[in-house]
């Protein structure tokens, strides 16, 4: 028996599903579409951001990465893509935090290295973790254009990478050109 | 007359015994008593190791030969065996509780799919035999994870397809969609979507409702109690997703969208499989050659399909954890991988190795020396290690939760190896040992056995 054509996207029509259920009408029963397509469907870009390093933290290197964390929770500041590195951690917070974080932490004498004028750059990819290989793909394209990345993060449908803002933009169209939206 | 069509999807425990079915079917019968028109969707019988089980049919081709790979087509039609012996097994066990029945494989319930075998995506579902079927009074029980493919909609035939990971759950999904059904009920052996892996947190609260990125956040950090994919087709189309249990009569989890759930949490806390961390120094290359080293690693594992996870960059290195039964894959490939990079005076080789060097790394470097400088990029391996991930709903932004988690770990003595963080969840790399305490403390922290 042949589907009639209602609109896709919207499933059968009760009316006619109750209908059809009851032996009527059975020609009238839509197709579906369904799922979104594979592969990258948007690309984000946010800028304003500072990655703040603190290096050369003492021992024990745990309780010190905490003294550091508290410092900044205690400014009420929101932190995010924490990393730990082998003397210390790096995060990224808002720029308009970037003077306070910077007043904080070198009134209690740590080492900075403030990186300005961060971008978050999201590639949207539905279900990314399924689609083996799609973020390596992601990382390839990135780093073979030469776009220094500081820091990599990823969610069920999208990787976000900190670059500085003047790549953000070229970052946008290598993954446009080379992996292409659908 | 309403809508009254449930879908009642039936994963592999649920169908995995005669007693399992026995329940299984009651759970159906009983809804069909109470009114409701029950459509079924069942997975393929058992779990890894059983006689019908996925693993077991594509175990019978590898057997052949393990060195010939089966075409994806051919692996198709073996493994969809599995769901189409399932589903004429329960259509006959509700048939022998005195209710009729047929059974449907998914290109007879009328889901078509695009022509990737495998891991085919539901392009369009006719579902006027299920309702004919539903209009004879038969209750139709449809094989989850399987559809067709038809280049031109108007030749008959076509080729079966399979839909790759939580396929059964995307068909019951894509069927409440085609159905424009009152509700679709994933059961499963678990009351719902629990708040930790009950064998870390035995009292773990089951969620009420849980948003749609939340599961999906929860999926994609290792516990996959409902698949995304199905999760994402009934939001998109507003119909009503439950996770219940085919033993217990809790109510369940309902799957709700954002915008039902205000407000800020904790959702859970969830952990992967084990995973393999590796952390390449690149710290003595120059920057060209590094932007190629880094590249080539990235390029390889994508071409052979490895998962990473917990990424990281940092100006010495790069780090990520790969799943365990996928570390042969990156060893075969990585190690030993030699790659001549630059020309005249910068001319460099540049030799990988993964932990420890082989005997056979050490000849090739040994070997290489005479063609030239030969550097080695050495990944210091991390084995044995897992991430714990606390999942939250507009909460990760608040300041003090990296430090409450840091704080927490400490005090338990578990040594935090990386950590990761996005929108929704934030990521620790434990030993391996430490995986179910990690995800106690952090249960116990974020005081979790409160949450509704």
């Amino acid at each position: 028996m042949n589907a009639g054509n209602v609109s896709p996207g919207n499933g059968v029509n009760p009316s006619e599903l109750s209908a059809a259920v009851n032996g009527f009408n059975l020609s009238q029963i839509a197709e579906t579409d369904f799922e979104k397509r594979r592969g990258i469907n948007a690309i984000e870009v946010r800028t304003g951001y500072t990655q703040v390093h603190v290096t050369g933290l003492q021992s024990p290197i745990a309780s010190s990465r905490i003294q550091v964390l508290t410092e900044v929770a205690n400014a009420g500041i929101s932190l995010d893509f924490l990393k730990l590195t082998p003397t210390g951690l790096s995060f990224i917070i808002p720029s308009d935090k970037t003077n306070v974080i910077q007043k904080i932490l070198q009134d209690k004498s740590y080492i900075l290295d403030l990186a300005t004028d961060r971008s978050i750059v999201s590639v949207h990819a539905v279900n990314m973790r399924d689609e083996e290989g799609l973020i390596a793909s992601i990382l390839h394209k990135v780093i073979s254009a030469k776009i220094p990345v500081d820091h990599v993060a990823d969610m069920h449908d999208r990787i976000l990478l900190i670059c500085h803002n003047e790549f953000a933009a070229k970052f946008e169209s290598i993954i446009k050109k080379e992996l292409g939206l659908v | 007359m309403s809508n009254r069509i449930h879908v009642m999807k039936f994963g592999g425990t649920s169908v995995a015994t005669s007693e399992a079915r026995l329940t299984a079917a009651m759970k159906v019968i009983s809804a069909k008593e109470k009114g409701i028109q029950p459509v079924v969707v069942v997975s393929a019988i058992g779990r890894k190791g059983m006689p019908y089980a996925t693993d077991t049919f594509i175990n019978l081709l590898r057997e052949i030969d393990p060195s010939v790979e089966p075409d994806a087509r051919e692996l198709d039609l073996l493994i969809a065996c599995g769901e189409i012996l399932s589903a004429v097994v329960f259509a006959h066990t509700l048939k022998t509780l005195g209710h009729s029945s047929m059974a449907f494989r998914g290109g007879q319930a009328g889901i078509r799919t695009d022509g990737v075998f495998g891991n085919a995506r539901i392009v369009s579902i006719n579902p006027t035999a299920l309702l004919q079927s539903i209009n004879a009074g038969k209750i139709p029980v449809v094989c989850g994870f399987q559809g067709v493919y038809t280049e031109d909609k108007n030749l008959p035939g076509g080729e079966l397809t399979t839909l790759g990971r939580g396929g059964s759950d995307t068909t019951a999904s894509a069927l409440g969609v085609a159905l424009n059904a009152k509700a679709v009920e994933i059961y499963t052996d678990v009351d719902g979507v629990k708040t930790a892996d009950p064998d870390a947190v035995r009292h773990a609260p089951t969620l009420k409702s849980v948003t749609y990125d939340e599961v999906a956040e929860i999926a994609h950090l290792g516990a996959k109690v409902v698949h995304p994919r199905a999760a994402e087709i009934a939001m998109t189309k507003k119909i009503p997703l439950w996770v219940k249990n085919t033993f217990s009569d809790e109510p369940g989890t309902e799957i709700v969208p954002k915008e039902r759930f205000p407000g800020r949490r904790v959702t859970g806390v969830t952990h992967t499989g084990k995973l393999v961390f590796m952390q390449f120094n690149l710290g003595e290359c120059n920057t060209e050659h590094r932007t190629e080293l880094e590249s080539s690693i990235y390029q390889t594992l994508a071409r052979y399909g490895v998962q990473l996870f917990m990424l990281n960059v940092s100006p010495e290195s790069i780090g990520f954890a790969v799943p365990r039964d996928q570390y042969p894959i990156v060893e075969d490939v990585l190690d030993g991988l030699v790659m001549p990079l630059g020309s005249g005076d910068s001319r460099v080789i540049y030799v990988f190795q993964l932990g420890i060097a082989t005997p056979e790394v050490e000849t090739q470097v040994d070997l290489l020396k005479s063609l030239g400088e030969v550097r080695k990029v050495h990944a210091k391996l991390t084995e044995g290690c897992t991430v714990v991930s606390l999942v939250g709903h507009e909460y990760m932004q608040q300041p003090g939760v990296f430090l409450n988690v840091m704080v927490a770990l400490e005090k338990a003595e578990i040594s935090v190896l990386q950590t990761s963080d996005s929108d929704y969840s934030l990521s620790v790399l434990v030993p391996e040992a430490d995986t179910m305490r990690t995800v106690r403390t952090l249960h116990e922290k974020f005081e979790l056995s409160k949450i509704e």
